[in-house]
């Protein structure tokens, strides 16, 4: 569903990632892992098109997408939330998955009718605030909304473009343990068929969600395989999960 | 995205009945000063649509009314379309011109925009003031108001023109009010909002801007078609970055963002205009002290300012039944 090929990016003499090579097949979820400046958030951009990579290749759906503007990768199924929020403050819960979704619909550029108003906007909106567990707070701005809640709609509204590929740079960011606990039921309720690439730094969500875990450090792959194997590696140990096991 | 409010709507029904009732009742120089101000108000909507509700500052809206002066006068006096046909046509011309200015600019963002357009604006502007073909300096005279004898009104006359304007106006604001709660309105409150995010989504940002630009661009043309018919006659004055900025400032003035502010800041300025002005010639002093009075006090123009002193109640109600949903996590971050 997802490829990337010896994707290479640097920023002057610094090297952010190094032919980072990894398929993902439809409805595989796989976790990134690396510590922090390991080159993750970058492989992101790369992805999604935010950035240009200096050489190798992504491809989606078996379609080589490295040209690509972000819209058009967006429009063809690769969709992304950030680490920092970035949704639509003024805006209702309802209106910033309405936008989304409209998006998705084709309505985002109707001159004469209300976008949220129209029947497959409504039925997307209803479904993935269900979903994310957002039915409460669907017409409260996201001013007024916890920081927690305004977690779940930064993936909600990534999910309402019904994406082939979801990509979530740390979706637990900055929420409480409770809360985090919260995100592993959200993801382990997503569509089976929805294929998942996961940025995260809480362990026990990444090996309760993950089917296959990837790791980078200074930009390069250096561990790529199932969670079992992740947790026995020496190598991953000593450059990142060290912390995690002993505490 | 644009929403209507009680304080709106009675803002609305104050700022109409007092139009209507200056309508039927002024003399010759009320009604000259009211179709000023309703003629403004067009522009203003126009420019209040992109700079307040998609964050495009555009310094070339002065120019676009001149394009759609000069093409009324153009297509009506040296074409000899009829004046219906010759408004429509200089609406589309208008249209079709901030269309490409907008598809243009909408890569550019802040003062980049703001300058890039002041070009375009000033571009039309000399090209107009040098070229024989529009009169030059001089300008074009012999503008005829449109042919409405068939209904029984004759735009000859003062009173019926200025309610003839009043009409296209409210026209105009119905029109600005359904572009803004379309999904084209809801995308380019996105866009304003957080571009890239709206951009990672999958919308062809340029494309809403230029198409925002555009039907702006439309409304500033009709705009320019009636001015050119109240004075039957046209010179380059109307295309220059003045007008542009005078209609920021009511823009400003008025409530950027409020598409209500903006008809109550234009009246505010003609009339300081003219008031202030047969006191004394130094008016722009006036309206500026007010200007930097308004923008010092941190509030969005005379009537965000008017909002935010009689729609705080409203706003309180409308917090504490969100808080009613779920008290435990629904809160106001810090």
């Amino acid at each position: 569903m997802l490829e990337t090929r010896k994707l290479d990016k640097s920023f002057g003499a610094v090297h952010v990632t190094r032919g980072v090579s990894f398929k993902l097949e439809r409805g595989e979820r796989r976790v990134i892992l690396g510590p922090n400046g390991a080159g993750k958030t970058t492989l992101f951009n790369l992805l999604v098109g935010e950035l240009t990579p200096d050489s190798g290749s992504v491809h989606l759906a078996g379609e080589d997408v490295t040209t690509l503007p972000v819209a058009r990768r967006a429009r063809q199924g690769l969709s992304r939330s950030y680490q920092k929020n970035t949704l639509f403050d003024g805006l209702t819960v309802e209106e910033n998955l309405g936008l989304a979704a409209a998006i998705h619909t084709g309505n985002a550029t109707r001159l004469y009718t209300d976008s949220l108003a129209r029947p497959e906007v409504r039925e997307i909106v209803a479904e993935v605030a269900e979903q994310v567990n957002l039915m409460p707070y669907l017409h409260a701005r996201v001013s007024e909304i916890s920081y927690g809640v305004r977690r779940q709609l930064e993936v909600g509204v990534a999910l309402a473009t019904r994406p082939l590929v979801l990509l979530m740079d740390e979706p637990t960011s900055g929420v409480g343990p409770e809360m985090a606990k919260g995100f592993h039921d959200l993801l382990n309720n997503l569509p089976r068929d929805l294929t998942l690439l996961i940025i995260e730094h809480d362990m026990d969500l990444a090996f309760d969600v993950a089917d296959t875990i990837t790791v980078l450090n200074y930009g390069e792959v250096v561990f790529d395989g199932l969670p079992e194997a992740a947790r026995g590696s020496k190598l991953l140990k000593d450059i990142y999960l060290g912390s995690w096991e002993d505490a | 995205m644009f929403r209507h409010t009680p304080l709106r709507y009675a803002a609305l029904v104050l700022l109409a009945s007092a139009a209507l009732f200056q309508a039927l009742t002024a003399d010759y120089f009320g009604l000259e000063i009211l179709t000023e101000i309703v003629i403004l108000a067009m522009l203003v909507i126009a420019l209040d649509m992109v700079a307040g509700f998609g964050g495009m500052v555009s310094l070339c809206h002065g120019a676009l009314l001149g394009v759609g002066a000069y093409g009324y006068a153009i297509l009506s006096t040296k074409v000899g379309l009829t004046p219906l046909m010759a408004m429509g046509g200089a609406v589309a011309v208008t249209g079709a011109i901030a269309w490409v200015i907008g598809a243009i600019c909408a890569r550019s963002h802040g003062i980049y925009f703001i300058m890039a357009t002041l070009a375009f604006g000033q571009m039309g502007y000399s090209y107009v003031f040098e070229a024989p073909l529009f009169g030059g300096d001089d300008g074009l005279s012999g503008i005829a108001r449109l042919d409405l004898s068939f209904i029984g009104l004759d735009l000859n006359d003062g009173r019926s023109f200025a309610l003839f304007c009043l009409g296209v106006l409210a026209a105009i604001y119905g029109a600005a009010v359904l572009i803004l709660r379309s999904g084209l309105g809801r995308s380019l409150s996105g866009v304003m909002h957080n571009e890239q995010r709206m951009r990672a989504l999958g919308l062809t940002v340029w494309r809403v801007k230029a198409d925002v630009f555009g039907l702006s661009g439309l409304i500033s043309g009709l705009a320019g078609a009636m001015a050119a018919q109240h004075v039957m006659f046209v010179s380059p004055g109307l295309l220059s970055w003045t007008v542009s900025g005078e209609a920021l400032v009511v823009v400003i003035l008025g409530g950027l963002g409020t598409l209500v502010g903006p008809l109550l800041g234009a009246a505010v300025f003609v009339l300081l205009k003219h008031e202030v002005g047969a006191l004394t010639s130094y008016w722009h002093l006036v309206v500026g002290m007010i200007l930097i009075a308004v923008v010092m006090s941190r509030a969005n123009g005379i009537f965000g300012w008017i909002e935010a002193r009689f729609g705080a109640r409203i706003e309180r109600r409308a917090a504490d039944a969100v808080r009613d949903i779920d008290p435990r996590e629904v809160k106001t971050d810090a």
